[in-house]
């Protein structure tokens, strides 16, 4: 199971965030202070930190170069509303795995968290395995039944997101934003990703696959492990 | 106009006022001054002749070409000495010309004499001559003095203030340092300098407000309203009815658009304080070809047909971020507002790029759409902030940018010089 510790101060964000993580089945510890997290950081081990940059007693950097200098075994995933370039590039700078730019959405932040995830603590063993399709990450496989799924990139990127969010209704803008980056994601509203959707889902059924994606009331997308 | 040529100008000028004048006047000084010696003169000369007709000299004998004796009936008032102008004949120029006449009577010796001499005088011409051909001298030495010494000294006066000039210009707010001046002998200068230094501090100092302003109000709307999405998020995720799920949508919809406007405004702001420079060469082809990669899957979604061509190595000195920006934005304008089966055409020569693309045919004046907010009505949930970024950019940059249709094409351009 993975363990994470927040470090933000915001109560509401902090809240939301706790919710979506433990219904993701990761355990989940909070601090609303540079002071607190390091108390934390010190006493307990962690998979990974989300760290916040401005806390009311200090820069969340401190807190990211004393866990380098330390040579703690966690990752970093910087949450940061200052969207300063200099910030971003400091942060990965000093040895942050990730860097996601407040706000992002709830699905975002946990496929970024899978992902480093995989990539620190299941190394190699890179597979995600859901009903009859499985997927390769690290060599951008796709399989249903084990017959091999011929994807675009984008499409093996959606797949993997909404595997990584099953069971959760995803947003279009979530998923714009996942696909083509910040500047973009108001093509959400040009049906793109309705179309992406479509075709995805149109290869899985070819090759046998169950159809596990509905779309729910013109909210969003869901990836239903009970779908019918 | 510099400064020193307009103080040289005006000096002129008033030298030039001040010597006419005064030339005006030393002319009617000179005037009145000769003919008060010259009356004096032939009073004096009066006086003498009289004299010698005391002493028993015949009149007669007296009279010549300047002198006119007559007899006057005894019984007459003595008259008064009289000067006035006239014209007489004047024997060694051998011809009239304009003379003094001084006259008096006198009793002598039992009889009445009045007698009246003449004198020549100097001519206006003559003194109005003498009078401007010392004036024009007297210039002639000023422009001199002026050439030579006025400029050289004015403008070494006027070097704190060309000082001041220098640093003002030279002065910016990414530099973060206030002006500063050294000390001039000269009041003024030293006041507007102190004003100045004071005055720039003031600004670096406005200006820090200004862009903390900006980078803190997206942070501090953009912090509730990412609370607000995922309390959205979360909501989804219930049990909810189709009733319940369309108000959720709305909800949602105008919570992301607020993220993308302010997330817009803060970069339109940051372009505008020209908070991003240390630019570097940004091979433009290269850019595109990334960006037109990562956007070919939603031409393909549309059927858009790509033609490119991407001739120049031309290197653009830019922030990478802003390139990014800037390139996004127009090619992912060209594709969303384009239309089944349509086709976009990128072009970069040499050092302009352009982006033709089918489309609507546009109910606005496209100059308008690069204004903020103004977008075409067909899409309710564009923000219509991208081509106003675009037009921010090139305008930070000095960049041309023009956008215009023409049946149902669209033509954005960029030149980057």
């Amino acid at each position: 199971m993975m363990k994470i510790l927040l470090v933000e101060d915001n109560p509401e964000l902090t809240q939301n965030i706790l919710q979506y993580l433990t219904q993701e089945g990761i355990l989940c510890e909070t601090a609303t202070t540079c002071y607190e997290a390091e108390d934390r950081l010190l006493a307990f081990a962690y998979d990974c930190v989300l760290l916040d940059l401005m806390l009311p007693d200090g820069n969340g950097l401190d807190l990211l170069q004393l866990i380098k200098s330390q040579g703690m075994k966690t990752s970093v995933l910087i949450i940061s509303a200052k969207d300063a370039l200099d910030d971003r590039l400091r942060g990965l700078d000093l040895g942050a795995d990730d860097y996601l730019p407040k706000p992002f959405h709830l699905a975002e932040l946990l496929a970024r968290l899978r992902a480093i995830y995989r990539r620190s603590k299941l190394e190699g063993s890179d597979e995600l395995r859901f009903g009859e399709i499985l997927i390769r990450i690290q060599s951008l496989e796709a399989f249903v039944h084990d017959k091999a799924l011929d994807l675009t990139k984008k499409e093996f990127d959606l797949l993997v997101f909404l595997m990584v969010n099953k069971n959760k209704v995803l947003s279009k803008q979530s998923i714009a934003t996942h696909l083509w980056g910040d500047y973009t994601d108001d093509l959400a509203n040009f049906d793109f990703v309705y179309q992406h959707i479509k075709n995805l889902r149109k290869k899985i059924c070819a090759a046998g696959g169950k159809d596990y994606l509905s779309t729910v009331y013109g909210l969003g997308y869901k990836f239903d492990e009970n779908a019918s | 106009m510099r400064l020193l040529n307009l103080l040289t100008a005006i000096y002129l000028l008033l030298t030039l006022g001040a010597l006419v004048l005064g030339g005006f006047f030393i002319y009617l000084k000179l005037e009145s001054e000769i003919e008060f010696e010259v009356g004096n003169e032939l009073k004096d000369q009066i006086d003498a002749y009289a004299a010698r007709i005391q002493s028993g000299v015949d009149p007669k004998d007296l009279e010549n070409e300047k002198l006119e004796i007559q007899n006057l009936p005894f019984h007459f008032d003595e008259e008064e000495l009289v000067i006035r102008d006239t014209m007489a004949y004047h024997e060694p120029v051998n011809r009239i010309e304009k003379q003094l006449k001084a006259s008096k009577s006198l009793k002598i010796n039992g009889k009445h004499y009045r007698i009246s001499y003449f004198n020549l005088v100097i001519e206006a011409d003559d003194i109005m001559e003498t009078v401007v051909y010392i004036m024009l001298l007297v210039l002639l030495v000023q422009l001199l003095v002026i050439g030579f010494f006025f400029r050289r000294i004015a403008n070494r006066i006027l070097l704190p203030f060309q000082n001041t000039l220098n640093r003002i210009q030279s002065f910016s707010f990414q530099k973060d340092e206030p002006l500063s001046f050294e000390k001039s002998k000269i009041r003024e200068f030293n006041q507007l300098n102190s004003f100045l230094e004071r005055m720039s501090i003031k600004l670096l100092r406005d200006y820090r407000q200004i862009k903390e302003f900006s980078e803190n109000i997206s942070h501090e709307i953009q912090t509730p309203s990412a609370v607000v999405r995922g309390k959205l998020e979360h909501l989804m995720n219930q049990e909810i009815t189709e009733e319940q799920a369309h108000l959720i949508h709305s909800a949602y919809q105008s919570n992301e658009k607020i993220q993308r406007i302010v997330k817009s405004l803060s970069l339109l702001a940051k372009l505008e304080n020209e908070e991003f420079e240390a630019p570097v060469p940004i091979k433009l082809d290269l850019l595109i070809r990334r960006n037109l990669e990562h956007l070919h899957e939603l031409m393909q979604l549309r059927q858009i047909r790509l033609e490119i061509d991407l001739k120049s190595d031309y290197s653009v000195p830019m922030h990478p971020y802003i390139a990014e920006v800037m390139v996004t934005n127009l090619l992912s304008n060209a594709i969303k507002h384009n239309q089944e089966r349509g086709w976009i055409m990128v072009l970069l020569q040499n050092d302009k790029l352009e982006i033709l693309n089918s489309g609507q045919r546009l109910s606005k004046n496209p100059e308008d759409l690069m204004d903020r907010f103004q977008k075409e009505s067909s899409h309710p949930d564009s923000v219509g902030l991208g081509l106003a970024i675009v037009h921010q950019i090139c305008k930070t940059y000095g960049f041309q940018f023009s956008y215009s249709h023409k049946d149902q094409v669209h033509h954005t351009a960029v030149s980057f010089r």
